[in-house]
């Protein structure tokens, strides 16, 4: 897509008139008290809805795979609406982790055998790249990758799956005599057992999986899986970060909304400087969040040389955007702001789980520093 | 980038590679050899500045006399006639180049008075000045401020009384009062003052706007020390200055409207402020000498240091990026630039204080050793990027009240005439 503004605004546009209709408050607590059941999390109808009147899964599929072949550019748009209301939905593991993983393999056998069913929301799909220690890592991988004659098998365990236990297609990220390398399994492959996970954001299922000679397709060449990680994780941080730019605008809409109208003293909250600067506060960090965000979608899509540094960037800037919203969110509404029934701390829950999903601070500075090469 | 862009920007080059010299191709940088100073504010000499001055005049007469002195503005005052983008393009253009510093006539003087004559000037005083200005024999400085109005600007003193015209002396103003914090005023040939003109209205719609001949009896400049060592402003004394009142600017008490249009140039400007030997001082390369050849490479505490820093410094650079985009696509700018002003300075502090716990006790004494006290000025001069151009609390009020809609604090008297409001401290 060129950089027709008008085009990003009427997506833009789209995405939210059907999140506001589909993905109510209501609707996410209804989708979250599934979060911690076999096959439970989110609305199949929603997803199947969104497949057929928008085409999202396949949006940013290349057209030699059925998808409609637009960039990071226009999927950044969908995640920040996605994002704003903490739309519980197969979207992110299957359309950001695991297609742009089948994508970076390189692997057109299996980009054309699994992509077409992605972008048609016919398949579900995940990466499974985390095992007990929580690292993204593929150096840290042990789960084993075995040949016997023409085929290979899977043994060990992955952890903090996204949608582990419904996503059609798990690739896995597994260790051959070769090094890491990615696999993809089918959810009804015989040896594969799935767990779900209580988790702290309830609006974002995960699992942990048990592989027990579980059989497998490689996909990519064998021990490709660093660069092939490396890659996937820029993209991935860049698709996070602007879920949660989402979130963190959304959340002070409903500060300023707040402090307009909540009366003490007899006069608006909002009138106190300590409030309004928190505000304004907000602001400034929503404000470069979404430009971080952006920016490094438009230079994914240019394949821009410092891509990986603008992705390192985001994912930075938007974890602690997020996070600093979300916290003064409840701030800002007080008491009201720490009932269950008030939708602040889905937000706090969500900042905070995506913050640390790929590691966190201990893990994203270095990743920043190693992108600049310094 | 549209076609007339793409050919004004080689215009642009045409004539930059035919008057000025590009740079060695980025040259890497090796710890120890070079200039080290890193100065926000500068600390030079007399004799230099005055040298650095002239340069800078020089240059700018140069752009004016190619048609690059002016690039937005009116043909009738020397202007082209293009766009605020055509302006950022050759600003981006002129960055690769080595010119000289223009800052002391472009930043207060054409980047914030010039547009305010233009839109409020009487025509004789637009004729006369503008294009003066923009050919650089003209200086103008910003008389707002007082030691009573600070935030509070609208609540300056400083009078001015009209004298009724009376045979060969047309009608004119006397003017009585002090400015403080004025910048490059003893350059300047221009001032831009705020007066009190009417005591009985109240504070924002008793204030008059005029052009004060800096070289006039009863206009005194005196430097103010600040906390670097250095004085990059002044206090302004005004006694009996006579200003005839076609060098007023707008209406008679519409001096807040006036004032505004220069304001909002202000924080246009200083939030697109973003070179200079400051930011190449801050490149990633530089500060990671800099960790390399003080052995805390490895320090992981202030390796996450460095990184906040840099995501911080590169986020504000996306997000001037962007404006700059979408200024380009002529989409109306949001709140971009008041962040930018804010990230600078937040950018800059912390750059400031990474750099002192990287370098420790070697910027508490000047050891002499390359590279290490030299980071002293910009550690004393940050804490004036949180209050220079607005404080940190007011670009706040106003993010949050005209972006966010929040309202304003209660209690502060808009309505009174001046003349019944509290005076300073009970």
């Amino acid at each position: 897509m060129t950089e027709g503004k008008d085009e990003l605004d009427e997506l833009r546009e789209a995405v939210r008139e059907f999140l506001a209709a589909k993905s109510s408050e209501t609707a996410v607590r209804a989708a979250m008290k599934g979060a911690g059941e076999v096959g439970g999390g989110y609305d199949p109808a929603v997803w199947d809805q969104m497949a057929r009147q928008l085409r999202l899964p396949g949006l940013a599929v290349p057209g030699d795979y059925g998808g409609d072949g637009f960039g990071l550019t226009e999927l950044e748009v969908v995640l920040e609406e996605m994002g704003a209301v903490l739309l519980c939905s197969p979207f992110f593991a299957t359309v950001v982790l695991a297609a742009q993983a089948l994508l970076a393999s390189g692997d057109e056998a299996a980009c054309a055998r699994y992509l077409p069913g992605i972008a048609t929301g016919q398949t579900t799909a995940t990466l499974a790249a985390a095992e007990g220690n929580a690292s993204w890592d593929p150096a840290m991988v042990t789960a084993r990758a075995k040949r016997t004659q023409d085929a290979w098998t899977l043994t060990g365990k992955k952890s903090f799956v996204i949608d582990g236990t419904t996503a059609d297609l798990v690739l896995v990220m597994a260790r051959s005599t070769a090094g890491p390398s990615l696999f993809a399994i089918d959810r009804s492959a015989p040896g594969l057992h799935a767990e779900p996970l209580t988790t702290l954001d309830p609006t974002r299922p995960m699992a942990a999986l048990t592989f027990d000679q579980v059989p497998a397709v490689l996909i990519g060449a064998e021990g490709q899986g660093g660069a092939l990680m490396s890659r996937v994780l820029d993209l991935a941080c860049v698709a996070l970060a602007a879920e949660q730019a989402g979130g963190a605008r959304r959340c002070l809409e409903m500060s300023a909304g707040y402090a307009r109208t909540r009366f003490q003293f007899g006069r608006p909250i909002g009138s106190f400087q300590a409030v309004k600067h928190t505000c304004a506060d907000m602001l400034v960090r929503t404000e470069l969040a979404e430009a971080t965000a952006r920016e490094a979608a438009r230079l994914a899509d240019e394949a821009a040389a410092d891509f990986p540094v603008a992705a390192a960037t985001a994912h930075i800037c938007c974890s602690q955007a997020y996070l600093f919203a979300a916290t003064e969110n409840i701030q800002v509404h007080g008491g009201i702001g720490f009932t269950w029934e008030h939708p602040a701390h889905l937000y706090f829950r969500r900042a905070k789980s995506s913050e640390l999903l790929f590691g966190g601070p201990a893990v994203y500075h270095e990743r920043l520093l190693d992108r600049l090469g310094i | 980038m549209p076609d007339d862009l793409t050919q004004f920007a080689q215009q642009a080059r045409e004539f930059l590679d035919a008057r000025a010299v590009r740079p060695a191709q980025h040259a890497e940088f090796r710890w120890g050899v070079g200039d080290d100073t890193v100065a926000y504010f500068g600390a030079d000499p007399p004799q230099v500045e005055e040298r650095k001055l002239r340069a800078a005049r020089d240059w700018q007469r140069t752009r004016y006399e190619n048609g690059f002195g002016w690039i937005s503005g009116p043909p009738e005052y020397g202007g082209r006639g293009l766009t605020p983008v055509h302006e950022l393009v050759y600003d981006s253009v002129e960055s690769q180049y080595d010119v000289p510093d223009t800052g002391t006539l472009s930043v207060i003087g054409l980047g914030m008075i010039g547009p305010t004559i233009l839109a409020h000037g009487q025509q004789a005083v637009k004729d006369r000045y503008l294009p003066a200005m923009y050919r650089g024999d003209v200086i103008a400085c910003q008389l707002f401020s007082e030691p009573d109005a600070g935030s509070d600007l609208a609540s300056l003193r400083t009078r001015a009384v009209a004298v009724k015209g009376d045979g060969e002396a047309g009608a004119h103003w006397i003017l009585d009062g002090q400015k403080v914090w004025t910048s490059v005023a003893q350059h300047s040939q221009l001032g831009m003052a705020l007066c009190r003109t009417d005591l009985d209205a109240p504070k924002h719609k008793g204030i008059t706007a005029f052009l004060v001949d800096m070289s006039a009896p009863g206009v005194d400049v005196r430097p103010l020390r600040q906390m670097t060592g250095g004085s990059d402003f002044n206090e302004v004394f005004l006694s009996g200055v006579r200003v005839p009142d076609s060098h007023r600017l707008g209406e008679v008490n519409g001096g807040w409207r006036v004032a505004l249009t220069t304001l909002m140039n202000e924080r246009a400007t200083v939030g697109s402020e973003g070179g200079g030997p400051v930011a190449e001082a801050l490149s990633p390369e530089r500060l990671s000498a800099l960790m390399r050849a003080t052995w805390t490479w490895d320090d992981r505490a202030l390796r996450r240091d460095l990184s906040e820093l840099l995501a911080g410094m590169m986020a504000t650079g996306h997000l001037n990026a962007r404006a700059f985009r979408r200024l380009q696509a002529g989409v109306a700018p949001g709140p971009e630039m008041s962040v930018a002003k804010l990230m600078y300075a937040q950018n800059l502090t912390r750059a400031a204080h990474f750099v002192s716990r990287v370098l420790g006790p070697r910027i508490i004494a000047d050891t002499g050793e390359w590279g290490t006290y030299a980071w002293a000025e910009l550690l004393l001069a940050t804490p004036a990027l949180r209050i220079l151009g607005g404080t940190e609390e007011i670009m706040k009020n106003i993010l949050a009240e005209r972006v966010l809609g929040l309202p304003k604090e209660p209690g502060i008297d808009t309505r009174s005439p001046f003349r019944e409001l509290p005076k300073g401290a009970p």
